[in-house]
């Protein structure tokens, strides 16, 4: 069952939702180039910025009563967000290993 | 180094073509059930005759949103029409919208573009004011939307776009089968214009 | 090699025909911004053309053109690199140029009757005529045929040279997704009285060619792009082009489900259009890891800055403009008060200029380099090169303008004329006549004029580019130039 958000929370939904994708673009930046530069400071950045992340799905969670079903599509983005970039990470290096 | 089988370029071309042959596969599945399901006739999208009945909303708790309901004989223009020649009038009103392009000003069902209202509920607006009157203002403004522009003060007007009075009749035909379509609740909120029998 | 002049000679016989679809291209892109602009002052001056050119018919041509220009700057683009990649010369060179008037002239008279015919009455001869009065795919059905013909010979043209030549896995993926390009436009050809049915259809076209068909065509030429000037290594670039086609098909194809919330179609498509759209940004997100590995890793040098500039540009508008903006408003519990309001406009102007404007003006950067005699186009160009960068600047500022503006307003139509005023015509003309929303609506038009400004300077440095350039192309590392 859709329960749609409330008007007032209209503008925190729109707002953890454009929060979501960017901390999502800034963790993976961050994650990399620790990863690239090993520095492990800038991976300890990174995973505040997920934290910074997950508040942010779970804001948009809650102004959108994600409730119920929705809360499969919760997980998965929080899963998706985490592990999605480090995938991509141990693929960029096996890639091109394999081909050197 | 050797290559691990996850990073392969074989591995990938794989990946790349069953995935997407496989989300094809459930589009196709998806799909032969949505087209039953919308075909005209059935439980979300009814039959062209419903044109013959009183439009009304409920508001379905269990869905948590507004449903249309289908209730009394309410004849369009006075004439109770057969499934046949319900479908031939709203055929006529859809190929209308189509010709005068429509939905390059209007939104149908939510689609099309901004510059003038959303049509999806038109025939139960409240801006046509009373039940009785209604289809003849719809009429009237179809055929002359100089005279009965309705721009609540922003300037816009609908241009004359040469319809005829058969087309005008099939506009309004189709326009209020289109507002017994099961839309999911869209637009939320919605205030139906106030009619006989309301509940 | 002649350095330094528009020299034809410098081009294969598919280059000279790209040059064709490129020069087409930029009219169009001409028409575009002019009906923007035209469609845009409408709603501050409604009685401007009124009854002559209404918004209707400008704002048709508007999106018309956009999606005509990208398919030919498209198809321009895959002329320019299928005979380096097939190392073999174009199979029917003059079909193809055959097929590219046909194709030009089809669209001519098509927009003429958009512009002087404009509307007809019901019956089915205005739609096979005069314009199908749909969204997107509004071309009447005799030309919906020419351009499936025009497609299949293109798609005939592209294959058959790679069948004779040699296949790579680049030209794999390139010719599939022609297949699917032109198959899937059928589903456009098509008449019902069902409104549901209608639109069911027509997501096919708009929704799996724009956000599948055309990201497919995109990541393709991306691939040949990196190589071409950043020397990139073709095995990881076909991979990559893997990987992304199975995250992006995997994720857009049933995406197709957010476009099924409130047309009609059963409430599954809520579950199922909410979950993928949740993650249509998450391949996004991840591959900027891969930026940062690749910038890393080469760090080498590149042989044309304008159009590295353009596809930083793509990267970031893509992320933008489909990642973010979509993402804010594609779950069904927020969708249900944006849907059909200027919020759509807004993601819709910065996504489709992110993901397609932008990477067809790179690769006419990247022909013009070649077209003029192989010239240099790095760092320090005459005058700094500030023709390109002042055009990309422009450019990309108009339409971010045009982005924030437009999303003002969107907010103030969903929250007034839908949260609050429950979708009714005095709803919605409330709304419209709101100070943000109007203000919006001013500011989208001011950074309208922006973007032309932007354009016509595009045009100018397109037109004089590398002229009388005497340097060379820096050669990018690790690649080899093929000389034809």
């Amino acid at each position: 069952m859709l329960e749609p958000v409330e008007l007032n929370n209209i503008m925190i939904a729109v707002i953890a939702g454009a929060m979501v994708v960017l901390l999502g673009a800034l963790y993976a930046f961050t994650f990399a180039m620790g990863k690239m530069n090993k520095k492990r400071w800038l991976i300890g950045v990174s995973y505040t910025v997920f934290a910074g992340l997950a508040i942010s799905v779970f804001t948009l969670a809650q102004s959108l009563n994600l409730n119920g079903y929705w809360q499969l599509v919760t997980y998965t983005m929080l899963l998706g967000y985490l592990l999605a970039p480090q995938a991509i990470w141990k693929l960029s290096v096996g890639t091109h290993r394999a081909s050197d | 180094m050797n290559s691990v089988w996850w990073a392969s370029e074989d591995f990938w071309r794989k990946m790349a073509v069953w995935l997407t042959a496989v989300m094809t596969v459930v589009l196709i599945l998806l799909t032969f059930d949505t087209v039953k399901q919308i075909t005209a006739g059935s439980e979300r999208v009814p039959a062209y005759s419903a044109i013959n009945h009183r439009i009304y909303y409920r508001f379905d708790s269990s869905r948590n949103m507004q449903v249309p309901v289908i209730g009394d004989s309410a004849p369009l223009f006075g004439t109770s029409l057969s499934e046949e020649d319900a479908e031939a009038l709203v055929s006529k009103g859809k190929l209308t919208t189509q010709a005068k392009n429509c939905m390059n000003c209007h939104t149908l069902l939510g689609n099309g573009a901004y510059y003038a209202p959303d049509l999806t509920k038109a025939w139960l607006d409240p801006a046509w004011g009373s039940e009785a009157a209604r289809e003849q203002l719809m009429v009237n403004f179809l055929l002359d939307p100089h005279t009965n522009a309705r721009g609540y003060g922003t300037g816009r007007k609908m241009p004359n776009l040469g319809i005829t009075e058969e087309e005008a009749h099939g506009v309004v035909a189709f326009l209020k089968w289109m507002s017994t379509i099961d839309t999911n609740g869209f637009p939320r909120n919605f205030t139906p214009i106030s009619q006989e029998g309301d509940r | 090699m002649n350095a330094g002049i528009q020299e034809s000679s410098n081009l294969t016989g598919g280059q000279k025909l790209a040059v064709k679809y490129y020069t087409v291209a930029v009219v169009l892109f001409v028409a575009q911004i002019l009906f923007g602009l035209l469609s845009g002052l409408k709603y501050l001056q409604p009685d401007f053309l009124y009854e002559v050119l209404d918004f209707n018919v400008t704002r048709m041509v508007h999106i018309n053109a956009m999606i005509v220009w990208m398919l030919f700057g498209f198809m321009g683009a895959i002329y320019w690199l299928v005979e380096e990649e097939s190392e073999t010369e174009l199979v029917g060179l003059k079909l193809g140029n055959l097929a590219f008037w046909v194709l030009t002239s089809a669209v001519t008279v098509v927009v003429l009757v958009y512009l002087f015919v404009q509307v007809g009455p019901a019956e089915m001869s205005t739609i096979w005529f005069i314009g199908e009065g749909r969204e997107y795919i509004e071309a009447p059905r005799w030309a919906d045929i020419g351009i499936v013909i025009c497609l299949l010979v293109f798609m005939y043209n592209i294959a058959a040279t790679f069948m004779k030549g040699k296949w790579s896995g680049i030209s794999g993926v390139l010719v599939l997704d022609l297949v699917a390009l032109a198959g899937l436009y059928v589903a456009g050809m098509y008449y019902t009285p069902n409104i549901s049915m209608d639109q069911y259809w027509w997501w096919w076209v708009v929704h799996l060619w724009v956000e599948a068909t055309w990201e497919v065509l995109v990541g393709c030429i991306m691939a040949w792009g990196l190589i071409k000037t950043l020397g990139a290594n073709r095995k990881i670039v076909t991979t990559w082009l893997y990987i992304e086609v199975a995250l992006m098909l995997g994720a857009g194809i049933l995406g197709l489900g957010h476009h099924y919330f409130w047309i009609g179609t059963p409430e599954y498509w809520l579950g199922i259009g909410g979950f993928f759209s949740a993650l249509e940004p998450v391949p996004l997100v991840a591959m900027v890891v891969h930026a940062v590995y690749d910038s890393g890793v080469h760090g080498s040098k590149n042989s044309n800055h304008p159009a590295l500039a353009w596809l930083i540009a793509h990267a970031f508008g893509n992320f933008f403009g489909g990642g973010v903006w979509g993402f804010m408003h594609t779950l069904p519990q927020i969708n249900l008060y944006t849907h059909g309001t200027q919020w759509t406009t807004s993601h819709g102007h910065l996504a489709f200029f992110g993901a397609y404007a932008t990477i067809n003006i790179a690769m006419f950067y990247i022909a013009l380099q070649r077209w003029r005699g192989n010239v240099y186009m790095s760092a320090g160009l005459p005058g700094n090169g500030w023709k390109w960068k002042w055009a990309l600047s422009l450019l990309c500022t108009g339409v971010v303008g045009m982005t924030m503006a437009l999303l003002v307003s969107g907010y103030e139509q969903a929250f007034v004329e839908r949260a609050l005023g429950g979708s009714t015509w005095a709803a919605y003309f409330e709304a419209q006549r709101g100070t943000w929303y109007v203000q919006g609506m001013y500011w989208r038009q001011i950074f309208g004029y922006v973007t032309a400004a932007g354009l016509v300077l595009l045009i100018w440095d397109l037109l004089t580019i590398g002229l009388r350039e005497k340097r060379s192309m820096v050669v990018p590392t690790d690649h080899v130039v093929v000389t034809a």
